[in-house]
């Protein structure tokens, strides 16, 4: 052993800003995450150079999958364009030399918080979600040792008692953003606070979803083809938002997850959510060359 | 804008190295082609000082030892590096975690020969239906013990390595022999 094999040469930073060890970590994470389906692994969560809450779980992943020739996508509620995507976004890019896009079809790995897009991922796709808060546990058991061990036991039956509650006080389930589910029929996972919109589409997905949260330092992931099932009862379908007829008024998209924008009068019009689609929408209407891939829902309708 | 970092030898090594190891996880019996072949790039993508390894091969165990990791007995290990396995009962001796931390169980990586021997048909997360491969040099019975031993969640993952090729079985997968 000589010092040379002790040390590496001088580098001005870490290439994708994270350290080699830091890397190692999530690395052997995400492959325990992978095996055991929608099961929450504890990680230390490096400090990177953003606040805690604003994508730092997302981050880290996708700092540790970088490298130069994955394209780069990042997502906020659907917008590529919105502060916290387009900074993550210059951010990798920064630190990786990783080409960027805003297209779905041409993205390698999409970072995104809080939607997953219109057209659907493919094989060879990575989707990293953003996640703030982890436990679907938790509005039931906010000790997170006792949590840990209903999940252990599989012990759910609080998660449909709260299902049920909601259905007896106001008829109808009033949960509309991470929308509890069951991954490979074991573990009930959030799916990070995704509207009830894309919850199906993360069921025998072609796609590889990693889901981190930065500040709570766990991280869990849904291979491709794994069942995920929403919580439901028997009698009481499972309901998407009522968003299957909406016309998006910028693009005409119809039957797509819309933005709801409040007008004067009282009166709402829609946007389309995934604001990329909406822009090949609009340069398809203008008769221009832009090409939208199949996407889950046609008509407003998931394909079965 | 300022220059980018490029990667160097060692990042761009290990990224492809582990870009391969999470895809063999993720679908299941189609393989990954490795950066290099052998067993040494998973040692250095994935190994430092917080591991616990057993390596059967004592030239790797140096490289593994050079990362950092300790060196310890096949029941502590996190991890396992092993050529060939003496006989399915050298199984029992893998850590497989707990419900508590799943985790904990260990990732196991061996030598084999792929596309030739027993016919196996693997099935579960990251199969599109099932998906059949064939896996030679592993001991007899080892599938057999496998799923005997492991009570999902628990459960060890499994990399079968032949040259630069990888194959990954994750505790969640089942494995038939027809």
């Amino acid at each position: 052993m000589s010092l040379e094999t002790l040390t590496k040469s001088w580098e001005p930073m870490s290439y994708g800003f994270l350290d080699a060890s830091a890397k190692r970590e999530i690395r052997r994470k995400t492959l325990k995450a992978i095996a055991v389906p929608g099961c929450q692994i504890p990680y230390a969560s490096r400090e990177v150079p953003m606040a805690r809450g604003w994508g730092t779980g997302g981050l880290q992943v996708s700092c540790t999958l970088i490298n130069p020739d994955m394209r780069v996508k990042v997502i906020d509620q659907g917008a590529d364009d919105s502060v916290n995507a387009a900074s993550i976004r210059k951010f990798l890019a920064r630190v990786s030399g990783a080409p960027v896009t805003m297209d779905t079809l041409e993205a390698d790995l999409i970072q995104s918080r809080h939607r997953i897009p219109e057209e659907k991922l493919r094989e060879d796709q990575v989707l990293v979600l953003q996640v703030p808060n982890p436990e679907p546990l938790r509005p039931v058991q906010p000790n997170m040792s006792i949590a840990r061990q209903m999940h252990a036991d599989a012990d759910y039956g609080r998660m449909w008692l709260q299902l049920y509650e909601q259905i007896v006080r106001s008829g109808r389930v009033m949960q509309g953003a991470s929308y509890p589910s069951l991954v490979n029929g074991r573990f009930v996972m959030t799916p990070s606070p995704i509207p009830r919109w894309d919850v199906p589409k993360m069921d025998m997905a072609a796609h590889l979803t990693i889901l981190s949260a930065g500040r709570e330092k766990r991280l869990h992931a849904v291979p491709p083809y794994t069942r995920v099932e929403p919580l439901v009862f028997d009698d009481v379908p499972f309901r998407v938002e009522d968003h299957g007829r909406l016309v998006c008024t910028r693009s005409g998209a119809r039957g797509f997850f819309m933005n709801e924008i409040p007008q004067e009068d009282g009166t709402s019009s829609f946007e389309v959510s995934d604001s990329e689609l909406g822009v090949k929408t609009i340069h398809r209407r203008d008769g221009d060359a832009a090409r939208i891939g199949e996407t889950w829902y046609t008509d407003g309708e998931m394909a079965q | 804008m300022t220059a980018h970092p490029a990667p160097s030898e060692f990042e761009a090594r290990t990224n492809a190295t582990f870009e391969a190891l999470m895809w063999a996880l993720s679908r299941p019996g189609l393989t990954r082609d490795l950066p290099a072949p052998g067993q040494a790039g998973i040692v250095e993508a994935l190994l430092d000082r917080e591991c616990n390894v057993h390596c059967a091969d004592p030239d790797l165990a140096r490289i593994a030892a050079a990362t950092g990791a300790a060196l310890v007995t096949q029941e502590q290990a996190d991890h396992l590096f092993l050529d060939m396995l003496p006989g399915a009962d050298a199984l029992r001796q893998i850590a497989l975690g707990s419900d508590l931390y799943p985790e904990t169980g260990a990732t196991l990586v061996c030598n084999a020969r792929l596309g030739q021997g027993a016919a196996l048909r693997i099935s579960g997360p990251g199969c599109n239906g099932a998906v059949d491969v064939k896996v030679a040099g592993l001991p007899d019975g080892f599938w057999q013990m496998r799923a005997r031993l492991m009570r999902y969640p628990m459960g060890f993952e499994l990399f079968l390595v032949a040259g630069a090729q990888v194959l990954g079985v994750p505790r969640s997968s089942q494995v038939e022999v027809i």
